[in-house]
């Protein structure tokens, strides 16, 4: 375990690292630190928006208009009040209603293409991968890599699979997939480096709609065989 | 997609596109924690300019232009400021318009965007009042990844017609010409080591240049010695250079956290990557360093196959940086301004 700790990322930006871990509980932590400290956003503004990672809250500032010392110390409090790693975070520490939702997936052959290997090198078949990744709940831990991708977390044990060794120049739009203990929808065409198995129809970023993201931090989401 | 406002009030119709033209402001700052990308001008500084000579605010909408330029056709008489590293032509008069400058076209002139010289990647052309596109997520930049907001959620095509804004109120000089440098020096690179390059001393804060720790081979040592080359992969999401290749002792991916334009990834092949404003808000590679705020126009204007140097400084040095740029950006709107109040003066007494 390790204690949280603020260190510079730049001349405009503050790193709050709260552990090491890719986890659903440090992830929970992360989002309630970000809460927090957007909510400081209002009295200080200097501060930018505060974008909450795996197991981390990158802080943006202004450099000439604060100084990175004062927004160290403003955070610092609201650090030592986020619960420590490995002790039970609340689910609701966003204070967002969380959401369930039910993706219908239509798993392997053309749809996902690599679902035979992935059973391959997990030792399962193809149906076993897929009842495996369906019978799991799936938690929100953060959102990055593109507008509306979303980091779901964990994947059962068994379906743990590395990343490709060389990326895909192009995954389609609505690729359900996975990578390590995560699993993920595309939300647009992107190249991309995780194990394609399946794919839906649902959108899951609308730029007109508020707000764009289908999938927000806390949410649930399971996903359906169709 | 939002249809996009009338063409028939239309300034602006594109002849040409150039290489990749697209309507950039100073992007979506706040929409980190949805996935979404900051976005906007690569080039900020170049933007503002732009944006100065035709008496827009800083961050108005205008057209980011990339290594070949685009051909507009102006619909009506109109004000154009370049900003950036790439001059203009009026096609029908032969005059170059160099970055820095303002021009008027008359109706039915065609103004051609010109190669950057030695050193720049980009250009930007403002118009008074700024492209008027639909603000999309608190932007009008174009988000060229996910194909949203800007002109249609894309780069512009032949036949484009743009309109523009209600022009403001300030009055800028008719030919306004930028009183200090219009781009920002090509130079070296200053950079802050990043969290995964140096063995964090307790104070992580202090004022102090930091001496290679953790990755111990050197890698950060080695960044800063160079030089390096932009590898024609690179674009609007990050540089990619290529130098000698980097130890890279951290196995596997580090948790995703976030990360902001000018940080210095080092992926597993290992050859950093130098973030710019299109890139992911999270990232999982070691951070060797975070190139300074004050120098991020300069990483904008890096186009494939320069050399470029990187250079450690403190955090003090990059507050400096900062404030110089602030106060000769202010400096120069003043200037603009002072200009325009003259011309007005010689416009009043009949001149």
């Amino acid at each position: 375990m390790t204690s949280p700790r603020i260190v510079p990322f730049g001349d405009g930006a503050l790193l709050v690292m709260l552990g090491e871990d890719t986890s659903v509980s440090n992830a929970r932590r992360a989002q309630a630190l970000a809460a927090a400290i957007g909510a400081l956003r209002l009295d200080n503004p200097g501060l930018g928006a505060p974008v909450p990672g795996a197991a981390s809250v990158l802080v943006p500032f202004q450099p000439l208009a604060t100084d990175i010392r004062e927004i160290a110390a403003l955070l610092t409090p609201v650090v030592a009040a986020i619960p420590a790693e490995g002790d039970a975070v609340p689910a609701d520490v966003p204070a967002l209603p969380r959401v369930e939702h039910l993706l219908r997936v239509h798993y392997g052959g053309d749809s996902g293409p690599d679902l035979e290997a992935v059973a391959a090198e997990t030792g399962l078949s193809p149906d076993e991968v897929v009842e495996v990744h369906a019978a799991a709940g799936y938690e929100v831990m953060f959102l990055g890599f593109a507008p509306g991708f979303a980091y779901l977390g964990e994947l059962p044990a068994g379906i743990v699979v590395p990343r490709l060794a060389t990326p895909r120049v192009r995954v389609p739009a609505g690729s359900v997939a996975i990578a390590g203990t995560m699993t993920a929808v595309y939300p647009h065409a992107s190249a991309g480096g995780w194990r394609l198995i399946g794919t839906t129809t649902v959108r899951l970023f609308d730029p007109e709609a508020d707000p764009p993201a289908l999938l927000r931090p806390g949410d649930r989401v399971r996903f359906v065989p169709a | 997609m939002r249809p996009q406002p009338a063409a028939a009030d239309a300034v602006l119709e594109v002849i040409d596109p150039g290489l990749l033209t697209s309507v950039q402001d100073l992007g979506r700052p706040d929409r980190g924690r949805e996935g979404i990308t900051r976005g906007g001008a690569a080039d900020a500084w170049s933007l503002a300019v732009a944006n100065a000579l035709v008496g827009n605010d800083a961050g108005a909408a205008a057209l980011e232009c990339t290594l070949l330029g685009p051909v507009v056709r102006a619909l009506r008489a109109v004000t154009v400021g370049i900003g950036g590293t790439m001059a203009a032509r009026v096609v029908e008069t032969g005059m170059l318009v160099r970055p820095g400058a303002s021009v008027i076209l008359e109706e039915g002139w065609t103004l051609a965007l010109e190669s950057p010289g030695t050193g720049g990647a980009r250009g930007y052309l403002a118009v008074p009042g700024g492209i008027a596109v639909p603000v999309i997520l608190g932007s009008r930049s174009t988000a060229l990844g996910a194909g949203f907001g800007g002109f249609g959620g894309r780069a512009l095509r032949a036949g484009d017609r743009l309109t523009v804004a209600a022009p403001p109120d300030r009055r800028t000089p008719p030919a306004a010409r930028w009183p200090g440098e219009p781009a920002v020096r090509p130079g070296p690179v200053r950079i802050l080591p990043g969290p995964d390059a140096i063995e964090l001393p307790e104070d992580a804060l202090a004022d102090q240049p930091l001496v290679d720790g953790a990755l111990a081979d050197g890698a950060l040592a080695r960044l800063i010695a160079g030089p390096w080359l932009v590898n024609h992969a690179s674009d609007r999401v990050g540089l990619r250079l290529d130098g000698p290749t980097l130890p890279r002792r951290l196995s596997g991916e580090r948790a995703s956290h976030g990360v902001v334009a000018g940080t210095i990834q080092l992926p597993p092949d290992g050859r950093p990557i130098v973030l710019l404003v299109d890139h992911q808000p999270t990232g999982g590679y070691p951070v060797l360093g975070v190139v300074i705020q004050a120098d991020l126009p300069v990483l904008a204007q890096l186009a494939p196959g320069a050399s470029v140097d990187l250079r450690l400084v403190t955090p003090g040095d990059a507050r400096q940086a900062l404030a110089e740029r602030s106060l000769a950006f202010d400096a120069g709107v003043s200037a603009l301004r002072e200009a325009a109040r003259w011309d007005d003066l010689w416009q009043g007494a009949g001149g």
